[in-house]
């Protein structure tokens, strides 16, 4: 018995070695509402695996209930990095029906996706305290980074020492700033990216296996 | 109490700790939220109908010679006071009581208003209910974060309206700050406009799994199904 046990953990360790750890890593990707997560996990689903994860819309708060994709397997330089990425609802501190009736919208439809938005915050934020191990925090480069929620969440990741990787999002748009976004978390690395034409995604698959492998 | 249990039915006032670990007596963990500016308790009006009668009597006793009503007290435990009065009065000479009795009838008049002034009980059970109100009312209102704490005021001035009140209770003040801190971390400004505490949504243990109209509100205790019997 204790040979063979023996021998069963020299393979593992081998096999550990030579791949992924066993459990794969879970990576949340947070961001504010309409910074492109579900566009950005379309992307790393459909050019690892061939799925996508959630349909993506220009309306904000698409996402409503958080998304798992498991065992995602990215390789890169040779070695394999098997992640499982879930899509979080876009996290913010008001939620407004009035902001859907822009969207052609009924007050009865722009309501309840007001009330499913909300409860998709709580989940996000519930999932960030017990679910993840890592942290993929996409910002719109358009947009000004130093906003309360950006603050806080970035804040509560660091508390909680979650490797994370924030993601300058949306770099084929006209006023896409990332520079501010870097001055903005100096402390951590930022990646410029358009998730929606696939612009620099090598650069981001390299980081998510350095980060999270 | 605006907090209900939708299985069993027992209410919970605002900011109980009980029900943070589901309902003590049945377990359930769906509770509905009953604004306390909406309680219309026909008990209340019950006793508003009380209060004119009750003050009624001493006016009309003061209004009466105090020397001819205390020999007619006896009469008046038999029968309802304000009509005794006039019976009792009946008897002697109108005329005689009102011109000998005038001067006496002073200083025996404070006694009869100041008994008067120490009856109504039920006009302080009807302020009571008062400071509830706006005790629950102001619960509801002050929340969030300090930054937005103006702007939720002004939502809900219509139900702010007598902050004096409030303001003679600072114990029950702090205690709302307290228990406010703990609980608030989604304020529902209307139907579809909702404010979120973010911080509180990642500290606390609950989950809070579905929101409905009027207050409702599902939410999935760490525990749910392992409540301690007290």
């Amino acid at each position: 018995m204790g040979l063979l046990t023996n021998l069963r953990d020299s393979i593992s360790r081998v096999t550990d070695g030579l791949f992924a750890a066993d459990e794969p890593k879970r990576i949340g990707i947070y961001g504010p509402p309409n910074a492109g997560k579900t566009t950005l996990a379309n992307r790393i689903a459909r050019d690892w695996t061939g799925d996508a994860v959630g349909p993506e819309s220009h309306i904000p708060h698409e996402t409503r209930r958080a998304r798992r994709k498991e065992n995602v397997e990215i390789e890169r330089n040779g070695r394999k990095v098997t992640i499982d990425i879930v899509d979080t609802p876009g996290v913010t501190t008001k939620v407004d029906y009035k902001e859907f009736l822009d969207h052609d919208m009924e007050k009865d439809d722009a309501v309840r996706r007001s009330r499913e938005a909300t409860e998709g915050v709580a989940e996000a934020m519930h999932w960030l305290r017990e679910d993840v191990d890592g942290v993929i925090y996409v910002l719109d480069s358009t947009t000004d980074p130093f906003t309360q929620v950006n603050t806080m969440l970035i804040g509560i990741i660091e508390s909680q020492d979650l490797p994370a990787l924030i993601l300058a999002n949306k770099t084929d748009l006209e006023g896409s700033d990332v520079q501010q976004i870097a001055n903005a978390f100096p402390q951590h690395e930022t990646i410029p990216l358009s998730a929606l034409e696939g612009d620099n995604m090598d650069e981001v698959y390299t980081k998510i296996a350095e980060y999270f492998g | 109490m605006p907090h209900q249990c939708t299985s069993c039915g027992r209410t919970f006032p605002d900011g109980s700790k009980e029900m943070l670990s589901g309902c003590p007596d049945c377990g359930g963990n769906k509770f509905q939220f009953k604004p306390a500016g909406a309680t219309d308790d026909p008990g209340s009006g019950g006793e508003t109908d009380g209060t004119p009668n009750s003050t009624a009597e001493p006016a009309d006793r003061a209004q009466s010679t105090p020397g001819e009503e205390r020999r007619s007290t006896p009469d008046d435990g038999t029968a309802s006071a304000p009509t005794d009065e006039p019976a009792s009065t009946s008897t002697d000479d109108p005329a005689d009581r009102r011109s000998t009795d005038s001067a006496g009838a002073t200083p025996a008049d404070p006694g009869a208003s100041a008994g008067a002034s120490a009856e109504p009980d039920g006009t302080e059970q009807i302020a009571d209910r008062s400071d509830e109100d706006t005790a629950q009312a102001s619960a509801r209102s002050e929340v969030v974060s300090p930054d937005e704490l103006d702007r939720a005021s002004r939502d809900v001035d219509a139900a702010e309206t007598p902050p004096a009140e409030s303001e003679s209770q600072p114990g029950i003040d702090a205690l709302r700050d307290e228990l406010n801190d703990q609980f608030e971390s989604i304020r529902i400004v209307s139907p579809g406009q909702y404010e979120l505490n973010l911080m509180e949504l990642y500290d606390r243990q609950e989950y809070i799994i579905s929101l409905q109209e009027d207050g409702r509100y599902v939410i999935e205790m760490p525990d749910a199904w392992g409540i301690q019997d007290e």
